[in-house]
């Protein structure tokens, strides 16, 4: 989200690259001044609102320059750039050095305080940094002996609550960014943070509810809010008409415009849309509960690719020694999740959907396996390395298993000659086309020689193909076959297990003891499995979600 | 301008929907487009177009005031289109932005416009042509600026609002543009749906010409699927919708081919052969482009229905239909199996392209009974087991002899247990009559129509 949360993916020193650029763009981060305002009015705010604020304004995430998408599309070991820039683009800013210690000292494990959340401190850097860049003291004020921003917030806390208990309004009194401000500007560079501490809190009821000073000048919330109506409101050529309307009619074109997204196409003022870009993570724990995203990220909240890779490693070890899918099917969906939120599509992207699918693959969760499969060929068309022919082989299987046609024609539409010539995706052809001509004796060859995990797919038809042949023998065979023929032509493992199946769908009188082996009376079955086959066949969960 | 006032004179004077169309036709010669675009500027160009537009008509023709704003917005992003039309064409320093983005977006602008028009400035219905152009070309703009981006290869990060999803939609990053085309024309779809004005004078007219660019959006897209949920809301609302016949023929033959190509995807092919018969009967004789695309379809459906394959002279006028289904056809005929394998291993490139390969894979079935048909009869026939009786045939055949004929191509021996699958298959799909016994190791055949439908 801003720079400043990054500072802590880099305990030593950003990477040599990076360095000079620390172009950021601090335009009007206009919520923050709405988050502090809350924190005013409520006491204790709880955590959520803290967050609230993200979902105003345009997407504040981060732009890299064009150029540095490049880098995190292919082949990305190499940590990730930050470089954050912010619409719209005004001026370029270098931070200087002091300012980015000082961000680094604010996330400095020992300072942390647990009852600052991040986001908290993140909003109230960069209220700080930006407000002092904004009335251009960034580079007098004394950012070593600056407040820290879990301070500054814990002091808000305390004010709020001396407020409530005296029920007083104060006049204004300078705090923290004005005291150092005073003191850079009278020469006295003397650390005064332990100091201030003290004094703040003494200073503590007479501040209350009161607005900070460099709030008065420069409200950014109302500077955004009045820029964006006076776009709108603005009298503009193409405005000028509707004066001439009745006022009924203005209403209606105003709802009108509301429904059909008039305003945005036509009354927009030219200033360019904002643009997002991708997030760059600053997190560093291993495992996070998967969320689905309802606003923009938060750096803070999202893992970097090293963290990432970490991450795998330790699940791959989990699965194998736990085998509790439910707890790697939500971390590998958030590890997905932090990849697309901050594009990272590389060989790594590749494994992890791999991975995810393989073990969905394993526990029968199609959904989950969809999903990877289908970013999987994105991914494959991008040239990134993987199997390729294991997921496509897989690919073909699963659309027999749904039945779609469409998706099985494209998936065919994928392939070039050469893949078709590679065994498991020869396979799984060979599986398609002995399906669409009937030939279950070749399906059930194919079965039982099924190459990597596509046993796993076959498993999920082959009951239905099963009940397709017997359907096809019962009306062609005359007047019996023994039971073995069954085992057989469809797969099993034994006659029990035939016999079984047969009886299953109440087939036992079919069934009859011979001197040379059980029979099957196939001449007698009737119509017997073609209720069941019909019922097989369209029910086809597409989704398999579970 | 004089020229396009002209025409919007004649137009309304006239209440000629499709004249009034052309005078927001993006498709002239580029002089036009320049005179046009020199014709005024951006300062004064609302006042010119309103001067215009309240001087195109008088009397009883008079536009109300609301219908004369309405206008102007339109042709007023008509006049900005224009303008990046021409940047396109003639690349200067003074607009090195220009794109098809960008005429995409203005364009769009345009037929908002157009809607808000209908909605609120009191548009008549007989100007519906007008949204036909701009819904035409504003498909046609956006897969350039679809090709254009993607061509430029910064496409897949430049997507706004892509960032809640947890995994990204590669397809939808591809054809972003096209994608809120089908939006667009969705919102045209819907005014024309909605509209309760008696029929007469409906925007319920302009309901087939928009489905028809909805399914061609779709179809492109690769999510025909959707064109269900047109078809759908189509007949929920067809009570009062004029019957199709009432449009005009090309908009006819054009809903009836994807209707039936939908159903042909679906595999329900008798309706799909229905509504592609209806489609082959309506098209304009000399429309052959249109007429091979029906046939396509319509062919693959034949097959599967009938049994039967398109004789050459259908096909006569047609090289490239000629070259996709003879030799198929060929195979089929003579029950070359092997053939037909090779042949559809030959086409398959072209048949998945045209999502016919799955149909005519079936066409071997087609292809077996043919062979096993020509097995049967070079069995030939039995004594009689009666005096005076007509030899029958010989019906109860080994099964070896099956094997034989089906081996013969390929030269490759298959397991008997296969062959008994394929007449399995033959026996359960009704295309051959009778049973196999497996204990002797024959297909015994029935003595009256063993094959049905083939004379024997």
């Amino acid at each position: 989200m801003n720079a400043s949360s990054m500072m802590p993916t880099w305990p030593n020193a950003p990477p040599p690259g990076a360095q000079p650029p620390y172009s950021v763009h601090y335009p009007s981060p206009a919520y923050t001044p709405v988050q502090v305002r809350q924190s005013f009015s409520q006491p204790y705010p709880p955590q959520s609102q803290y967050t609230v604020p993200h979902a105003y304004g345009p997407p504040q995430i981060p732009t890299p320059p064009q150029t540095n998408y490049a880098v995190n599309v292919n082949h990305t070991p190499s940590p990730p750039v930050p470089v954050v820039a912010q619409e719209p683009p005004k001026k370029k800013i270098d931070w200087p050095e002091s300012v980015r210690n000082y961000v680094q000292r604010s996330f400095l494990p020992a300072n942390l305080d647990e009852s600052v959340s991040r986001p908290e401190m993140e909003a109230k850097l960069k209220e700080t940094i930006s407000q002092a860049n904004d009335t251009g003291v960034m580079y007098t004020i004394d950012w070593d002996t600056m407040l820290l921003p879990q301070q500054m917030i814990k002091e808000e806390r305390a004010r709020a609550r001396a407020l409530q208990a005296a029920q007083a309004i104060q006049p204004p009194v300078q705090q923290y960014m004005a005291h150092s401000l005073r003191d850079t500007k009278s020469g006295d560079a003397t650390p005064v943070s332990k100091k201030r501490k003290s004094s703040d809190l003494s200073d503590v009821d007479m501040s209350a509810a009161s607005v900070p000073p460099w709030r008065n000048g420069s409200n950014r919330l109302e500077d955004r809010v009045t820029f964006s109506t006076s776009t709108e409101k603005r009298p503009t050529v193409e405005e000028t008409p509707s004066k001439h309307m009745s006022k009924f009619q203005k209403q209606l074109e105003k709802r009108q415009k509301r429904f059909d997204g008039g305003y945005k196409s036509t009354y927009r003022s030219p200033s360019p849309p904002p643009v997002a870009g991708p997030v760059v993570g600053t997190c560093q724990t291993l495992e996070k509960r998967y969320l689905r995203l309802t606003s923009a990220p938060i750096p803070s909240m999202v893992r970097p690719e090293p963290v990432l890779r970490q991450t795998l490693e330790l699940l791959k070890k989990k699965w194998k020694k736990e085998q509790n899918y439910s707890y790697i099917c939500d971390q590998f969906k958030s590890m997905r999740q932090d990849l697309t939120v901050q594009r990272i599509r590389n060989d790594f992207t590749v494994e992890v959907y791999e991975i995810h699918a393989r073990i969905a693959l394993e526990k029968g969760d199609l959904g989950e396996y969809n999903q990877c499969q289908t970013q999987l060929r994105a991914l494959y068309q991008l040239g990134l390395k993987g199997k390729p022919i294991e997921f496509k082989a897989y690919r073909i299987l699963y659309f027999i298993h749904t039945a779609n046609r469409t998706a099985l024609n494209d998936a065919l539409a994928d392939l070039t000659t050469a893949e078709k010539e590679e065994k498991a995706i020869k396979h799984a052809l060979n599986v398609r086309s002995a399906l669409a001509l009937g030939n279950y004796h070749r399906f059930f060859r194919l079965y039982l020689d099924t190459p990597n995990m596509g046993a796993y797919l076959m498993d999920m038809f082959a009951g239905r193909e099963r009940l397709a042949a017997l359907c096809n023998i019962c009306k062609a065979y005359k007047p019996e076959v023994p039971l073995r023929f069954i085992t057989e032509e469809l797969g099993f493992e034994s006659d029990a297990d035939a016999a079984q199946f047969i009886i299953d769908y109440q087939g036992q009188h079919l069934l009859e003891d011979r001197p040379a082996g059980v029979a099957f009376l196939a001449g007698k079955a009737g119509q017997l499995f073609e209720g069941p086959r019909a019922a097989a066949f369209r029910r086809v969960d597409i989704k398999g979600q579970i | 301008m004089d020229v396009l006032f002209g025409d919007f004179a004649d137009a309304q004077a006239n209440r000629d929907g499709y004249q009034l169309s052309r005078t927001l036709s993006p498709d002239l010669p580029h002089d036009r487009l320049r005179a046009l675009w020199k014709s005024c500027n951006a300062h004064d160009v609302k006042n010119v177009l309103k001067r215009n537009i309240q001087n195109s008509a008088s009397g009883l023709n008079r536009l109300s005031h609301d219908e004369t704003q309405g206008w102007v917005e339109v042709y007023y992003h008509y006049w900005k289109a224009v303008g990046e039309l021409l940047a396109l064409q003639e690349p200067s320093a003074k607009s090195p932005q220009a794109s098809w983005t960008k005429v995409y977006e203005v364009w769009r602008d345009m037929l908002s416009g157009l809607i808000r028009g209908y909605n609120n400035h009191g548009f008549e219905a007989w100007t519906i042509p007008c949204l036909y152009v701009a819904g035409k070309h504003l498909r046609v703009f956006a897969i350039r600026a679809d090709k254009e981006r993607n061509n430029n290869n910064n496409s897949s990060f430049n997507a706004p609002g892509q960032n809640f999803q947890d995994d990204f939609d590669p397809e939808s990053e591809q054809a972003q543009q096209l994608e809120d085309c089908a939006r667009q024309l969705n919102r045209i779809f819907n005014l024309c749906l909605s509209d309760r004005a008696p029929l007469e004078e409906s925007r319920k007219w302009g309901i087939y010409y928009v489905i028809n660019l909805l399914f061609k959006t779709y179809f492109k897209l690769n999510s025909a699927s959707l064109s269900k949920n047109i078809l759908k809301a189509l007949s929920a609302g067809r009570g009062d919708m004029p019957p199709l016949s009432a449009f005009p023929k090309s908009q006819q033959v054009t809903f009836k081919y994807y209707e039936g190509v939908l159903n042909f995807l679906e595999e329900n092919y008798l309706e799909a052969e229905k509504h592609l018969t209806e489609a082959w009967g309506l098209c304009h004789r000399n429309a052959m482009r249109n007429k091979e695309m029906i046939l396509t379809y319509l062919v693959p459906c034949h097959l599967i229905t009938t049994h039967t394959l398109p004789t050459q002279k259908l096909l006569e006028p047609y090289p490239r239909l000629q070259k996709l289904f003879l030799p198929l056809s060929r195979c089929i005929k003579k029950g070359e199996l092997h053939a037909f394998d090779l042949a559809l291993q030959e086409g398959e490139d072209e048949f998945v392209k045209r999502r016919i390969y799955l149909t005519l894979e079936r066409g071997r079935d087609v292809a077996l009974r043919n062979l096993l048909r020509k097995v049967f009869i070079a069995g030939g026939f039995v004594e009689p087991a009666k005096e005076g009786e007509a030899p029958a045939r010989r019906t109860r055949v080994p099964i070896a002899e099956f094997a034989a004929a089906i081996s013969l191509g390929s030269q490759e021996t298959i397991d008997d247990d296969e062959v008994e699958c394929f007449l399995a298959n033959m026996i359960y799909k009704g295309l051959m009559k009778g049973y196999i016994a497996r204990e002797h190791g024959k297909v015994v055949l029935s003595k009256n129509g063993a094959f049905p439908g083939t004379g024997v």
